[in-house]
């Protein structure tokens, strides 16, 4: 198989078939975990204005008093690379064009410069957290395989899709096809991995907001 | 009622539902948990982490309600949880939790991590694996109905001595009074100015109360050890006590896992919701303040600082009512650093304190708090639960530090001019 | 003078100036030391049995005394021992014997309060219920005290 073979392969099979075992694998996981259900609470309830799980599925992403100094690098380093994904996924022009001619839908993106330095710095946030869950005591110690895995699983299609785009590396056709499949990589793997918690942050914070504000307590 | 492996994990199963799994999955090893837990931050030990203490619990729940995890263990590529992992864990669920809660507050992902440990403690406890310490206390309740051995008798004590003192009488069994009034078997034993100082609002407030000599005790070591059979019985004994009474409201003492039990499990232990009231006491307090029912003469003029009990803040949502109370009568209140809703715990409760083996353990948690009070540096310490009082009375006796300690229902009560005085 | 009920009892320790009361409360105590056998306490109850006791004296004994009593508290969720309950009470009176006294306090009747409660540890402990005649007790020891 020479490259191009390799990069139609990816662009069509390939994509096919992340794409299928993503979606259907976050349908399934998705009815797994919440189909368990709870019980209901008989208790007497708090009636509460702004404590309920809606607001805390939102204010969750503040750190709490005194958290942030504890460890910046968790809160700084992880809102970094967050946002960069965001914005390297969603808001560069060749993306924005795939995910068109996947669904419809578009939306302006933002100049390829940005994107570059979005990239980039991304980059160097996920190796700053790399580095605080190597070194920091109770991230080391919690770290399994999964925890490292993933880390590269999320990084490789950042870095070969940079690396594709500055035409450094590798032969542009080899790389942007690598790039592709790191992403397929990525969306097979993401909804059995810790990954999920993409999908099911939500929940989770949604159920302690709710229990939470059941006692009147905003969190 | 033999305790065993296989019904530890049966129950671990069963306990587990969408909330949990969905907090396993959320989870990313991010650590911000342990920075929240007073046992990490003052030990520096990583197996401290929270979310660490379930470990079995997420194999459970992988093994026996993923996919994948079903598949894994098919081909015997997981581990099964075991009995000598379930001893080691005691340490973990026990000795270095209080349930207090801090470790929810923080996750990032929105992991209710103290309500897995909550649950987890079924577990462990159906496998025979909880502490000495507190294990005494099932038997004790299944025997003597009381899980520290408090007979009527005692509370009869208390009574006779708090009439004495006070000048007050204390209704027992008073059919149709508005509040029935619980005590903790802590104020029982080791605080009888509590009830005393109830007598002296109840009777400015001009409100109808009484004991209830068949459930005079709040106390739920059923909700410390892990065991919902035994919480419920306790619950249920209170439940029935105070629908005989036809009392509108029960009072939670100053005791903070007593007022969860009843609060927020008891409704749930007997599966139906209650027909009366479960008020703690400092929001009974707070209403009287409210309804001008308080008068106090006089104030504190020494520099004092509250201390919030976790059950009643964090996980009760009694937070703004005790500083009210406390500007009533103190005119020198200073807060110290994270109170409120974050504040720090003492490090003993949820049945912690009766833990021997922990007590090393808990002592150097207790920085935690002695950091907290050398900010504020106050002449006296106010709080409002009978287990953070000890707990802290023996933290500061170790690190020697003179700071007394009061409940904040007793210093109100001695604001309270006495009757014919 | 004699002494008939709590009323009196209260007034007439109220009326007499601290290092009587802290003598006179010794007394109360004495009857329930039995109960504990801390020899802390009983250093406080020696010491405020003095007449001539100076302050840095009393911190000293006040420290210690205090200490007896954080150490026997009863822990939440162990199984009561009325009659270690009792030496907790013994310690709590003799911390109030030995207290820096404010403008106020009536640390001899503190001290009797603590001590009866003490007693009714002892009697709860034997099974034989609550009634017991330490406060009529406290009335003859006061009257003595107060006709010496």
């Amino acid at each position: 198989m020479n490259e191009l073979q390799f990069l139609t392969w990816v662009r069509g099979p390939g994509l096919d078939i992340a794409v299928g075992i993503f979606l259907l694998g976050v349908l399934w996981r998705l009815f797994e975990i919440y189909s368990l259900g709870r019980k209901k609470d008989l208790s007497a309830p708090r009636s509460t204005s702004g404590a309920s799980g809606l607001h805390t599925v939102f204010r969750r992403s503040i750190p709490p008093p005194g958290m942030l100094k504890r460890s910046p690098v968790s809160y700084i380093g992880g809102y970094i690379f967050h946002i960069g994904l965001f914005v390297v996924v969603f808001l560069f022009a060749p993306h924005i064009l795939l995910i068109k001619n996947l669904t419809g839908l578009s939306w302006p993106g933002l100049p390829s410069q940005f994107i570059d330095l979005a990239a980039v710095v991304t980059m160097a946030a996920m190796v700053v957290v790399l580095v605080d869950r190597i070194n920091k005591p109770v991230k080391r110690f919690l770290s399994t395989f999964e925890d490292w895995f993933t880390w590269a699983v999320t990084f490789l299609p950042v870095l070969t899709g940079w690396l594709a785009v500055q035409h450094l590396l590798l032969p542009y056709t080899l790389m942007l096809a690598l790039h592709i499949l790191s992403v397929q990589i990525l969306l097979v793997v993401l909804p059995f991995t810790k990954l999920f918690h993409a999908f099911t942050l939500f929940g989770s914070r949604w159920y302690n907001g709710k229990v939470n504000g059941h006692k009147g307590v905003p969190v | 009622m033999s305790a065993t492996l296989e019904k530890g994990v049966r129950v671990l199963k069963e306990v587990i539902d969408a909330p949990i799994a969905s907090y396993f999955n959320s989870c990313v090893h991010c650590g911000l948990c342990a920075e929240a837990c007073l046992f990490y931050t003052e030990t520096g030990d990583p197996k401290y982490t929270p979310i660490h203490k379930l470990e079995p619990l997420r194999r459970v729940y992988e093994q026996e309600y993923t996919l994948l995890g079903r598949l894994k263990k098919m081909v015997g590529l997981s581990k099964a949880v075991t009995d000598e992992e379930l001893d080691s864990w005691q340490e973990l669920v026990y000795n270095s939790c209080t349930l207090c809660g801090r470790c929810s507050a923080v996750c990032p992902v929105g992991n209710d991590i103290v309500y897995m440990v909550r649950k987890f403690r079924e577990g462990m406890s159906a496998s025979g694996h909880a502490p000495e310490g507190i294990k005494g206390a099932v038997n004790r309740t299944i025997t003597i109905g009381s899980p520290m051995g408090v007979k009527l008798p005692a509370v009869q004590a208390q009574m006779k001595h708090v009439e004495e003192d006070y000048g007050l009488p204390i209704p027992l069994d008073a059919e149709g009074a508005e509040y029935m009034v619980m005590l903790s078997s802590m104020e029982i034993i080791n605080f009888p100015e509590y009830l005393g100082a109830i007598a002296k609002i109840m009777n400015q407030a001009g409100k109808t109360w009484t004991l209830c000599s068949t459930a005079f005790e709040a106390t739920n070591a059923g909700m410390q050890i892990g065991n919902s059979d035994l919480a419920r019985v306790l619950v249920a004994r209170i439940v029935e006590g105070a629908e005989k009474l036809k009392v509108k409201t029960v009072i939670s003492p100053e005791c903070g896992h007593a007022y969860t039990a009843l609060r927020w499990e008891g409704a749930n232990l007997i599966g139906r919701p209650f027909s009366f009231e479960v008020k703690h006491i400092i929001e009974v307090l707070g209403e009287f303040q409210e309804q001008g029912l308080l008068k106090t003469e006089g104030f504190e003029t020494d520099k004092l600082t509250f201390h919030d009990p976790c059950q009643l803040a964090r996980r009760g949502g009694v937070i703004k009512q005790q500083r009210n109370l406390m500007n009533q009568v103190a005119k020198n209140f200073v807060e110290m650093p994270d109170a409120g809703y974050m504040n720090w715990c003492c490090g003993g409760g949820g049945g912690a304190s009766a833990i021997e083996e922990g007590e090393e353990l808990r002592i150097e948690a207790f920085k935690k708090k002695k950091s907290q009070l050398d900010a504020v540096k106050p002449d006296r310490l106010v709080t409002a639960c009978a287990n953070c009082r000890i707990v802290l009375e023996e933290g500061l006796e170790h690190y020697q530090m003179d700071i007394p300690v009061i409940g904040l229902t007793e210093m109100i009560a001695e604001h309270i001019p006495d009757k014919g005085a | 003078m004699a002494i008939s009920n709590d009323k009196e009892f209260k007034a007439a320790l109220a009326a007499l100036p601290a290092a009587r009361q802290r003598q006179v409360a010794a007394r109360f105590v004495e009857r329930v030391y039995p109960l504990s056998n801390d020899v802390r306490i009983k250093a406080a109850l020696d010491l405020a049995s003095r007449a001539d006791i100076s302050d840095a004296e009393l911190t000293v004994v006040a420290q210690a005394a205090n200490t007896a009593r954080v150490e026997s508290f009863t822990q939440c969720g162990r199984e009561t021992d009325w009659n270690a309950q009792a030496g907790h009470f013994v310690a709590k009176a003799a911390v109030a014997c030995v207290k820096p006294a404010e403008a106020g306090d009536n640390l001899a009747w503190d001290a009797a309060m603590q001590a009866r409660m003490a007693r009714t540890c002892q009697t709860v402990a034997e099974g034989s219920g609550t009634e017991n005649r330490e406060a009529e007790e406290q009335y003859r020891i006061l009257e003595a005290f107060l006709n010496s």
